[in-house]
């Protein structure tokens, strides 16, 4: 039964990879980005055409997920930035645009075929636990996740950018009275959250099947991992995915009737209980 | 001004069946009933600032217990007036829970109390029908006739608009846009806060639910995407189109959601990405919606 | 063309039969269609899923529907009057599948309705078929729903179907089960109606084939499920022998590619997919599709060996550029049986064409076919096979076929509850 647990531990790395960014975003341009979902698709595409020319699993996912910061750049720099000062409602409604755009692109330029390359042979073995098999795949997706949740909160904490954006993430007007060019730090937390997106695109590519809307299944799950986390908070944002996947997991079990609305039970029982998620901010 | 623009707009609803094709009185019927859905939507977010998420449950509680009630025998209108009260109830509900919230944490809970009620018209088979939906709902020999079930759609919808109106204005409105200044402030003039919203939850939720309880007899049919966030995203997209700030915002931005959607899908399968376009563009260009932004070019920017 | 390993006596007298009955379906009159004096031209409306994941599905179909207009128009047209297709999308969503029937009918102006990949979505147009009073021919969505209760308790005589609904997945897989060296069976399905009815209904025939198996697990999965690897390990928990899965599209490419970093098929002796000799699965999983795994679908393309068949794949590949899936035969089959009725009736007018259709005879790509009476649902076989890799084709394709007498598993009025 720890062995479930495992197997939804590794089911929630991408989750947090997406909820991370989307969480990092919103502490900062305080906006809630509905394509996220969709730079995750990115992600898992622009891995695949790198795929297809490279022949390497390992430059794909580096390529990928920086094609992906160049397009999150475009988003924040040509468009997103005019709306800052709009109604919170109409900037989700242009990232919602975003989302009915990126998805016929998608199809326009790769068809509406699923693309699925094999899985890196490096990757593709299994070790055994007890007496389950767990594959070495999802081994080396714990791995990635726990170093990015690493190497973020090195970032945020010990450099002067995370130290920026922890000052901007909890109180902007005091930020910009001490000299932070917003503007500039908005483009670069929208660059990093896309890439973060794009990264769990990436690492997905292999062994899930990439079709348009891919993203649409995943970005309401990440909408709630970041607000029951407590939005803004990374630290949420990585406990609640790692309680969705656990729940997902654990419910299939014991509760299978549950499984369509068990994430949404989770988020409106902390909610009720917290109203600004577990490790959120209370004004927010 | 106000008064010629109703009288025409009631006299143009009414007239469709007289002058239209069936497929466009069923497209108009489809409008009205999302101009319903989203005024009832802008009931809370317009004066209050609280987006809900979760309109679709409402919207769909109206529609199967309307569906249910149909199915049982009984006729066609106590069944939709039935479908309105669940509806509202449901609200009672699911609002008792979120009044607490603001901002992201209010849309976000009315968004998991909607996937909720979604997953239980999936799972709850018996009852429901499942993901299959309830098929052949009937609705009486006399509303057979497609132009008598839409006239009388069509009233009920411009009865409820006109409430929806008054109600603006009312000491419930005032109250509402009060908090969405300062809810401190309200509350110290004497605004019970929470009590207001929940009451204006509650009255949003009988008339999503009065919606519901008009298409699920016009389709003949309802399924669990009536429940889905998508759904609920309807209402929330035709008021932003329209623009939440003027009372008829809403009801501009149903018939241009609607019929734009009807335009672009004739020419085109790529419908999302020339629909996405359109919406980029509004939502660059217009920042208080459609009619915000007429109001604003003619200098009259009365709130409703 | 047809990889021919394992092929069945039976399967051999089924060509022949084709053969014998083939009435050059679709293929270029010679002469020429007689010419009617029909409204012209004539209007089909086909709706199908062309946004989202599945956007392929209705891709394949639009690819078939089209291939058959042309080739009909090319020919003449239908009793001398041209076709002329419309698509919409219906995004699995029955109220849009409402609203595109009532715009094609009451707008556009569609003499027919063809297409409907959503069971959901099948059911609501069905339902309001009476009111259009036009024939709609379904040619994806497979609730047996559609033909038992729709078509044959509620006599809603417009609804028509020339795909083999549910009973492909459900109880041809029985029959296959039944001789496979498998006791202890589990699955893992979707969960909504399509993936509860087909495991009740294996479950239901396998024990009557065989009483001494067991069925130890099910994990059913929600629709838009991105991760199979906690449903694979909670079954993978229960040692089962053999896994029943009815997952399809991308959920199925997904599903098998993470069984196998799993070890699934190492464990268990037999997986089977129902939908899985669908075009989209067999090239979107490519190499990384086990040999082995039984797999079917609506319509294989290399079954039958039949000269019509070979002609329909060959056009299908010089226009498209792709082998055809089976929504492309079930379309190109509609209005191929829409010009044979249509020209049997001799008028385009409902009730005459139902008439026609009724108990017609086709020999279409799939095989011979007969569009039963009773319940509108066309009869033909298709095969259940194991997975290979042939290097003549640029994906995986289907050994040691399967084909059952369309008798054995079809079920037949008065439709009597399946049991279990």
């Amino acid at each position: 039964m720890l062995f479930q647990g495992l197997v939804g531990l590794s089911e929630a790395m991408y989750l947090w990879l997406v909820a991370a960014g989307l969480s990092l975003i919103f502490g900062v341009l305080r906006v809630l980005n509905f394509a996220h979902g969709s730079l995750y698709m990115l992600g898992a595409y622009f891995a695949w055409v790198a795929f297809r020319i490279t022949g390497s699993f390992w430059a794909a996912l580096l390529i990928g997920p920086l094609l992906v910061a160049a397009v999150g750049w475009g988003m924040e720099y040509g468009f997103l930035r005019r709306v800052y000062r709009v109604e919170v409602a109409f900037q989700l409604l242009l990232t919602f645009a975003f989302v009915l755009i990126f998805d016929d692109l998608v199809k326009l330029a790769f068809g509406p075929v699923y693309q699925s390359p094999p899985t890196p042979a490096a990757l593709s073995g299994a070790v055994r636990i007890g007496r389950s098999i767990l594959p070495t795949y999802h081994l080396f997706i714990l791995a990635v996740g726990a170093a990015v949740g690493l190497g973020l909160w090195i970032f945020l904490e010990k450099t002067g950018f995370g130290l920026i954006i922890r000052a901007t993430a909890a109180d902007r007007e005091m930020a910009r009275a001490l000299g932070v060019r917003s503007s500039r730090l908005f483009t670069w937390v929208f660059v990093l959250g896309a890439w973060l997106a794009g990264l769990g695109g990436a690492l997905s590519m292999p062994v899930r099947a990439i079709s348009p809307g891919m993203g649409e299944f995943i970005i309401i799950e990440a909408f709630v991992v970041v607000v029951l986390g407590g939005l803004g908070s990374l630290r949420g944002a990585f406990v609640g995915a790692l309680l969705i996947g656990l729940l997902h997991a654990y419910g299939l079990v014991f509760m299978p009737v549950f499984e369509l609305a068990l994430a949404y039970i989770a988020m409106a029982a902390v909610l009720i209980v917290r109203p600004w998620g577990l490790f959120g901010a209370r004004e927010a | 001004m106000k008064l010629v623009a109703s009288a025409l707009l009631t006299v143009a609803v009414l007239l469709v069946p007289a002058v239209s094709g069936p497929f466009l009185q069923y497209l108009v019927l489809n409008m009205l009933l999302l101009a319903l859905l989203a005024l009832s939507f802008n009931l809370l977010f317009g004066m209050t600032g609280l987006l809900s998420f979760g309109q679709g449950a409402f919207y769909a509680g109206g529609a199967y217990a309307a569906a249910l009630s149909l199915r049982a025998g009984f006729s066609l209108i106590p069944s939709i007036l039935l479908g309105s009260v669940f509806a509202a109830a449901l609200a009672a509900l699911i609002g008792a829970f979120c009044v607490r919230h603001t901002r992201i944490y209010f849309s976000m809970l009315t968004l998991a109390f909607g996937m909720l009620v979604y997953a239980v018209v999936w799972k709850w088979t018996d009852v429901t029908g499942g993901d299959d939906g309830l098929i052949g709902i009937p609705r009486g020999a006399f509303f057979e006739k497609p132009e008598r079930y839409y006239l009388l759609s069509a009233v009920l919808v411009l009865v409820s608009i006109a409430v929806l109106h008054r109600l603006s204005a009312s000491p419930l409105g005032l109250s509402l846009r009060a908090i969405r200044e300062n809810a401190e402030r309200a509350e110290f003039s004497g605004v019970a806060v929470r009590r207001t919203i929940f009451i204006a939850f509650v009255t949003a939720g009988f008339f999503a639910g009065l919606s519901g309880a008009l298409l699920a007899p016009l389709e003949q049919t309802i399924s669990p995407s009536a429940a889905h966030w998508t759904k609920s995203a309807e209402p929330v997209m035709a008021t932003l189109i329209g623009g939440p700030f003027l009372f008829a915002g809403p009801l501009v931005g149903a018939v241009v959601y609607l019929g734009l959607k009807e335009i672009i899908v004739r020419f085109t399968e790529y419908w999302l990405l020339v629909f996405g376009l359109v919406l980029l563009g509004m939502v660059l260009s217009f920042r208080g919606g459609l009619l915000g932004a007429a109001a604003d070019l003619w200098g009259r920017r009365t709130r409703a | 063309m047809a990889p021919r390993r394992g092929i069945s006596r039976r399967n051999f007298l089924q060509s022949s039969l084709a053969l014998a009955g083939a009435s050059a379906l679709g293929a270029p009159d010679a002469l020429g269609a007689p010419d009617l004096k029909l409204k012209k031209p004539i209007k089909v409306g086909c709706q199908c899923i062309l946004s989202g994941p599945l956007g392929g599905y209705g891709e394949f179909m639009r690819k078939g529907a089209t291939l058959a207009m042309e080739e009909i128009n090319a020919a003449g047209g239908i009793g001398g009057s041209p076709i002329e297709l419309n698509f919409r999308d219906e995004e699995l969503k029955p109220d849009v599948g409402v609203k595109n029937a009532r715009y094609f009918v009451q707008d556009w102006g569609a003499d027919f309705l063809i297409g409907i990949d959503s069971s959901g979505v099948a059911l609501a147009v069905g339902e309001i078929m009476p009111t259009l009073n036009r024939v709609l021919i379904v040619t994806h969505g497979a609730t047996e729903k559609y033909n038992e209760d729709l078509v044959y308790k509620k006599h809603i005589r417009q609804c028509f179907r020339v795909c083999v609904p549910v009973y492909q997945d459900g109880i041809a897989s029985a029959l296959v089960a039944k001789d496979l060296p498998v006791k202890r069976w589990a699955t893992i399905s979707p969960d909504y109606e399509y993936g509860h009815t087909s495991w009740k209904m294996f479950r239901a025939y396998l024990k009557q084939n065989k009483p001494d198996v067991e069925f130890v697990g099910e994990s059913f999965a929600k629709f838009g499920t991105v991760d199979f690897s906690s449903h694979i390990s909670k079954v993978m928990a229960l040692n089962p022998e053999g896994i029943f899965s009815t997952e399809w599209g991308g959920e199925a490419v997904t599903m098998i590619k993470q069984a196998k970093l799993f070890k699934v098929f190492e464990q268990t002796k037999a997986f089977m997919i129902g939908m899985g000799s669908a075009m989209d699965v067999l090239q979107g999983l490519g190499p990384d599709y086990p040999d082995g795994v039984w797999a079917s679908g609506r319509y294989y393309f290399g079954y039958p060996d039949t000269p019509e068949n070979k002609r329909f794949n060959d056009s299908f590949k010089k226009r498209w550029d792709t082998y055809p899936s089976y929504p492309s035969e079930t379309s190109y089959t509609a209005l191929n049986a829409l010009k044979k009725a249509v020209e049997k009736a001799r008028t385009l007018d409902t009730d005459k064409v139902i008439e026609a259709l009724e108990g017609l005879e086709l020999s279409r790509p799939a095989g011979p076919c007969v569009i039963r009476k009773e319940d509108h649902q066309a009869v033909y076989a298709v095969p259940w096979g194991q997975i290979t890799h042939d290097k003549k084709y640029p994906m995986p394709t289907l050994t040691n076929l399967k084909i059952f007498k369309t008798e054995e598993y079809y079920r037949k009025p008065p439709f009597a509850p399946v049991e279990g």
